[in-house]
Formats: structure tokens, C-alpha cells, sequence
């Protein structure tokens, strides 16, 4: 480990659903200065649990915004390895996203660089960065494939604020020294998650529309995500590496929404073959443009290509570099997901 | 070809570059944000050649002939001034100032170097507003109006902003005069204000915190908002501001001395409610059907604008925009009046002032009363 565990590390969106996960496992690795960094709009049902469950000296809860430097600085201090999952999540404006996931982190740099005692940045992103197109590996999609160059046509937010990020960091990392390491989830699921991934579906139309088909379904539990990302952080010789994070035994979105249908709750969807969801995202993107935005492009081929195109995941790098290997299996988790919609903590 | 420029490159400014870019004539020649890199994100997405952080710094490198002001509106009023003295036309977003003096000066100082100021009240320029405005002025109504309603309403739940700005006490929104109400309710107040006559409209305001946010522990914020006004020509208004009715309305009533307006914001919906009555049970029967052809009407105008790709959720703004650039190339009156925009900051100064001083009590809310109905005079 590149830290011992008396050692400060500092964790962002530590209120979160990934976030919270992070800090029990820095926890349960026996880390015993675990600053966690929330919101003062945050809920803290997850973070005050874990407070209860350890005792407040070893975590520190912080409150700030960290588009505020001073409130950086102030997280940051003595702070050796820094996991920064804050994010601009769920905002549908550019400028919101930007900058609550841009500017944020540009921030939470300077302050950590100025302290000089950061030994390691661990950006979590998102499959959401990757063009799902021109694979070098045929279906397989992995580290090695592009990053979406226009992401502001993608019509997400989230993407475009994921892709700059990453390019912020790694930016960082070649002009100012920064020691990084980039973790790029697929879809983390675990109780207390609240929706479906649209990655299988949507229910837009007032209808569920199924989109995924035989897609394999780039899954992750929550506490193997987490395991991830607390690894990167720790091992020795990752600087400035980047690894995506799936785990093993992935279904595909067919077997996912009928399990989903058969433990949670029926309802009708309508499966949407894949020649005519691109036809529809087609169709939608051409409008769009032609009507100059009167329908905003949140329909378009490059979130079809993304999102509902398929791919074949790989977890080697993981197991090869950090000696990750998914704790929950993957029958396992979807259980404990399917029990906790059934108990109403899902949307 | 009109050179403009932005200055705030948050949320709103993306409907702003959306609706410049729509209208001929005109290119974005700068952003500007005090943090660099929301500008740089905005000249990305949008091909603005220059950015910067210091609206100096882009007055002078670009030389717009506009800028549009779309910074948190405690800014307002000091980057109006600084654009104004390099003498650049105006548009504001909404409210205009913090306080009516400030609006003001602003269109004092624009009126002596012979610029021309907007602000951003563009619900009144909708496709609706607009068809509103000419059966007025064709004298639907018989008369000006006797009486308007004008109901403006927010949906705290689940929305990010809520979120943020109930969980953060140190919130910019809480920082303002009239805190949540002052970034919200000059579009209502603007379309009571456009129809009042003279400077020194009453006002007597009644303001609360909703049961919904006191259960969540706030104190603060003022959510439940009923005003009355009444302007020099004894013409009525009531302007009310809820968080918590539901459906969430955005609507306006005008009464005439012969008929009577109904406007919908969010349906784009117009309805013409006919003073005269039928007679017996005539008038059982006979104005639901009418109400029905009207609504038929309504909806085939809205499709008919949808098709022709002119029905954008921002189309408000894109008309009001290229009034303004039009106003500006051949020198036409602006298309909001500046005792328009004077009156509404005036009307919400009176709202605020009247809140923070505890407002009339809820039983008694005489209209006649002196001492409750606070003259907007300024001076």
C-alpha cells in the first residue's frame, strides 16, 4: 500500500450511493482517518450509519461545496490519497454538469497540489465517456477504446461533464505532476438503488420501452465497485492508469428485465429490436437539427452507439493490476437488489 | 451583422446562445464568467471564438454592440453599469436589479448615452402572450382592465435548486432581498405591472412559509405569496405565488368592463370569456360548447406551430431577443417599456419590504387601509 492506515484520505460524495460504500470499505480495511466530504444539501442517512456503526473519530464528516476553493482547501488538508466521487449527477444542464464535475474537481486539484502531500487522485468516471464505435478489439469494450470527441452532440450532460473530467485529470497529470489514477464503473447496482438502467430501457413514452435486447448488461454491485476504487487508491505502480470496472457473470437485458419482472414487479414493456431503435434515435437526431432544437437531441445515433449498440465487457485489467475479484457474485447481488425494490427503497 | 457578447455562462445562458444563434444578423463574439473555465465549456459548445474571465477584458478585446447579462442577479446592476459606460445595448436577465433605485440608474444612465435596455421577462413575448397582447389592443376587453389575476407557482419537490438551496444555508438565492421570491416572481409580477397605469401602484402583501418546508425545519424562505395591487386608475390585481398548490400553474385572467382574457402559460392555451350572458338555460349550454371549439382552436394553433418548428420552450426568448436587436438596427421603441420594468422592481421592492416587516396580518387585510397599503413612490 502506498498509505498506512493512520494516514488521512479524503473521500467526495461520501454521502452517495457508491460514496458511502467507499468509506465502510476504507473502514473495514481498518483506515482510521476516513474524512468524508458531503453536501450541506446531502442526505446523510448512509454516512450517519456508518458514523453510529464506527464511532466519530474515525470518520470526519466535512461540509462544503467544493465549488467553493476555500472549502477545498480546507477537505484537502493532510489528505494523502483523495477518492473524488462528487459529480454532477442526474443534472440535465451543461452548465450545471460542467460545473459540478469540472469545476469541482479543478478545484479539489489546486487545493490538494497546494498542500503537497498528495500521493494519489482517484477520479471515478463513467462508461458513459466511450463511444461504444471503431473498437480496436471487435465487441470488446475496455480501456484501450475512444472517448467521445464531440460529447456535447451525445445531448447528455452527465457525458460531456464525465469526458471533461477525465480530460482535466489527465491534464493535470502531464503538466503538474499529479499521481492519478482514473476508475470507470459500468452500471453499479445494489440496494438503495433507485432505477433500471437505461442501458436496458426507458419509460419516456409512458410505456416501458425495452432497448437492450441481448445486450450484455455492463453491471458492477456496489460493494465490488467500491472494493475497486479503495484499491486504486492503495496499490503501488498505477499512476496515471485507467480501469473499468464490470463484474463477472454479466446478464444480458433480457434475462435482467424478466428477473426484474419476476422478483419486483410486473409491468408491460415493448421490445424494441435494435434496427429500429437506431432508426428512431436516427430519426429524432435529424429533427432535431432540422427544427433547430424544438425536440432537444437526447435522442441521437451517438447515444445509441453507447448506450444500446452491445458490447462484451472485460475485467482483466482490474484482476491483473489491482488483484480485484467481485466479492458479490453477480446472482447474489441482483437478489439482494430485486429484495430491496420489493421493500420499497426503489424508486 | 450585430457583434454580442454573455456574460455569465451558467444555466440560462445556453437559452440565450440558443436563441442568438436562431436569429440572422447577429454572432456571439464573447463569453464571459469569473470562472474561466465555464466560459471556455460555453465557447466550446457554442463556437464563440473568445472567452474571458473580466467583462473589461471582453468589452475591450471584442467590442460587442449587446451584452446579455445572465450572472446571479446580485451582479446585475455593477456589470449593467460597467457595459452601459463602455456603451453596449443591454439585455438583463430577470429581476432586472436587486432594488428599484438600481433599475433606475441603469435606465437613467442608458437613456443619456442613448442605449437601449432589455430585460429578460420573456413569458411575456410567448406565442400565447403575443396573441393575448393583440386582442387587447383590437379592444377585446372593452376598456383597460378592471381587474388581473396573475398565479405563478414553483414546485419545490424533487427539483436539484429546491434541493440545494433548502439544504445550504449559505446559498446565494438566501443572500437576496426577497430570497427565493426575488429570483421567481418578477415574471408574474411583469404581466400584472405591463397593464397598470402610473409610477405609484399599492401594493399590501401577505407571505408565509409553507407548512411543507416548516416541516422540513426551514424558517426562511417564503414560499406562500398573495399580493393585491391596485394602480392610479383604481384598476385591481392579485398576484399570488405558491410552492406548494398543485397543478403548479403559471396562468393570467385580465376582466374588462366587457370581456374577459384567460391565458395559460404552460398549455399555450388563450380562451376569450365573453362578458355577455345567454339567456334562461342558453347559457347552460351554449358557452361549454363555445369553450370547447376554443380549446379545438387552441390545440390546432399548437400543432399548427409545432410543425412548422416554431413552438420551442425558449421561443419566449427568441422573440423578445430579435425585438430587441430589431428595436436596436431601426431605432423603434425597445419592446419592453422601461416604466414596465421600473414598475415591477418597484412592486417587488414593496412585496419585500412589507415581508420583511412582518406584512399585514392574515384577518385583516383591508383594501382601504393606509397604513397597510404602502405607496411604491420612490422617492
Amino acid at each position: 500500500m502506498i498509505i498506512d492506515l493512520e494516514t488521512p484520505v479524503l473521500v467526495t460524495g461520501a454521502s452517495g450511493f457508491v460514496g458511502s460504500a467507499v468509506v465502510a470499505n476504507l473502514l473495514e480495511k481498518g483506515f482510521r482517518r476516513v474524512r468524508c466530504f458531503v453536501r450541506p444539501s446531502s442526505d446523510r442517512t448512509r454516512i450517519n450509519s456508518l458514523v453510529r456503526q464506527y464511532g466519530s473519530r474515525q470518520i470526519e464528516v466535512t461540509q462544503g461545496n467544493l465549488t467553493s476553493r476555500e472549502d477545498c482547501l480546507k477537505a484537502t488538508e493532510n489528505c494523502h490519497v483523495i477518492y473524488h466521487l462528487a459529480a454532477g449527477t442526474g443534472e440535465k444542464s451543461f452548465p450545471d454538469a460542467f460545473l459540478n464535475s469540472v469545476v469541482t474537481t479543478r478545484n479539489l486539484l489546486d487545493a490538494s497540489l497546494e498542500h503537497a502531500c498528495l500521493k494519489r487522485f482517484v477520479g471515478v468516471s463513467s462508461f458513459a465517456v466511450y463511444t461504444n464505435r471503431d473498437k480496436p478489439g471487435g465487441r470488446l469494450l475496455d480501456e484501450s477504446c475512444l472517448i467521445e470527441e464531440r460529447a456535447e452532440l451525445r445531448g447528455e450532460a452527465y457525458c460531456y461533464a464525465k469526458v471533461k473530467q477525465d480530460e482535466l485529470v489527465m491534464e493535470y497529470g502531464k503538466q503538474r505532476g499529479l499521481r492519478y489514477v482514473i476508475l470507470r464503473p459500468g452500471t453499479v447496482y445494489g440496494p438503495g438503488q433507485k432505477t433500471i438502467t437505461g442501458r436496458i430501457g426507458i419509460d419516456t413514452f409512458g410505456m416501458y420501452l425495452h432497448l437492450g435486447g441481448s445486450n450484455t448488461i455492463p453491471l458492477t454491485y456496489v460493494d465490488n465497485c467500491a472494493e475497486a476504487i479503495v484499491l486504486a487508491g492503495l496499490r503501488e505502480g498505477l499512476d496515471g492508469e485507467i480501469f473499468n470496472i464490470v463484474d463477472d457473470d454479466l446478464p444480458s437485458s433480457r434475462q435482467f428485465l424478466r428477473l426484474y419482472k419476476r422478483n419486483v414487479k410486473h409491468f408491460r414493456s415493448i421490445y424494441l429490436p435494435h434496427f429500429v431503435s437506431y432508426l428512431f434515435c436516427y430519426l429524432w437526431e435529424k429533427y432535431s437539427l432540422r427544427s433547430n432544437d424544438q425536440l432537444p437531441p437526447v435522442f441521437n445515433r451517438r447515444r445509441w452507439h453507447a448506450e444500446w449498440a452491445g458490447s462484451k465487457y472485460s475485467n482483466n485489467k482490474l484482476k491483473r493490476l489491482l488483484g480485484w475479484t467481485p466479492k458479490m457474485s453477480t446472482g447474489e447481488g441482483l437478489a439482494r437488489f430485486f429484495e430491496s425494490c420489493r421493500n420499497g427503497r426503489h424508486a | 451583422m450585430l457583434k454580442v457578447a454573455i456574460v455569465g455562462c451558467g444555466k440560462i445562458s445556453d437559452a440565450h446562445a440558443w436563441a442568438i444563434r436562431s436569429i440572422n444578423g447577429c454572432e456571439i463574439v464573447g463569453a464571459c464568467d469569473k470562472e474561466l473555465l465555464m466560459a471556455k465549456q460555453f465557447s466550446e459548445r457554442f463556437h464563440v471564438k473568445r472567452f474571458f474571465s473580466t467583462v473589461q477584458e471582453m468589452v475591450e478585446k471584442t467590442k460587442p454592440d449587446i451584452v446579455h447579462v445572465t450572472t446571479p442577479p446580485q451582479t446585475h446592476y455593477s456589470i449593467a453599469r460597467e457595459c452601459l459606460e463602455y456603451g453596449c445595448h443591454l439585455y438583463v436577465e430577470k429581476p432586472f436589479t436587486l432594488y428599484a433605485t438600481e433599475a433606475e440608474e441603469l435606465l437613467t444612465l442608458a437613456t443619456q448615452k442613448s442605449l437601449s435596455v432589455t430585460v429578460g421577462h420573456d413569458e411575456q413575448f410567448s406565442h400565447v402572450a403575443r396573441r393575448m397582447r393583440r386582442l387587447i389592443q383590437s379592444g377585446y376587453l372593452g376598456g383597460r382592465p378592471v381587474h388581473m389575476e396573475s398565479t405563478w407557482c414553483y414546485d419545490l419537490g424533487g427539483d436539484a435548486y429546491a434541493n440545494a438551496l433548502l439544504g445550504d444555508k449559505k446559498h446565494w438565492v438566501r443572500k437576496l432581498p426577497g430570497r427565493l421570491l426575488q429570483n421567481l416572481i418578477s415574471h408574474g409580477v411583469a404581466k400584472i405591472a405591463e397593464f397598470l397605469v402610473g409610477d405609484n401602484p399599492q401594493v399590501m402583501t401577505h407571505g408565509f412559509v409553507s407548512p411543507f418546508l416548516r416541516r422540513a425545519g426551514e424558517e426562511e424562505i417564503v414560499d406562500e405569496l398573495r399580493v393585491v395591487i391596485r394602480d392610479e386608475q383604481r384598476a385591481t390585481a392579485y398576484f399570488s405565488f405558491s410552492s406548494q398548490m398543485r397543478p403548479s400553474l403559471h396562468e393570467f385572467r385580465l376582466f374588462g368592463p366587457k370581456n374577459g382574457l384567460f391565458v395559460d402559460e404552460d398549455q399555450q392555451i388563450l380562451i376569450k370569456l365573453r362578458g355577455k350572458r345567454y339567456k334562461s338555460y342558453a347559457e347552460k349550454f351554449i358557452p361549454p360548447l363555445t369553450l370547447a371549439g376554443q380549446h379545438l382552436g387552441n390545440l390546432l394553433r399548437n400543432g399548427r406551430s409545432f410543425l412548422a418548428s416554431d413552438f420551442h420552450m425558449e421561443s419566449g426568448k427568441k422573440y423578445l431577443i430579435k425585438s430587441f436587436y430589431s428595436s436596436i438596427v431601426d431605432r423603434t421603441p425597445v419592446p419592453v417599456p422601461y416604466g414596465q420594468i421600473l414598475v415591477t422592481s418597484r412592486i417587488m421592492d414593496a412585496i419585500f419590504e412589507q415581508l420583511s416587516a412582518g406584512g399585514p396580518p392574515a384577518t385583516t387585510l383591508p383594501l382601504n387601509s393606509s397604513v397597510l397599503a404602502t405607496p411604491i413612490c420612490s422617492s
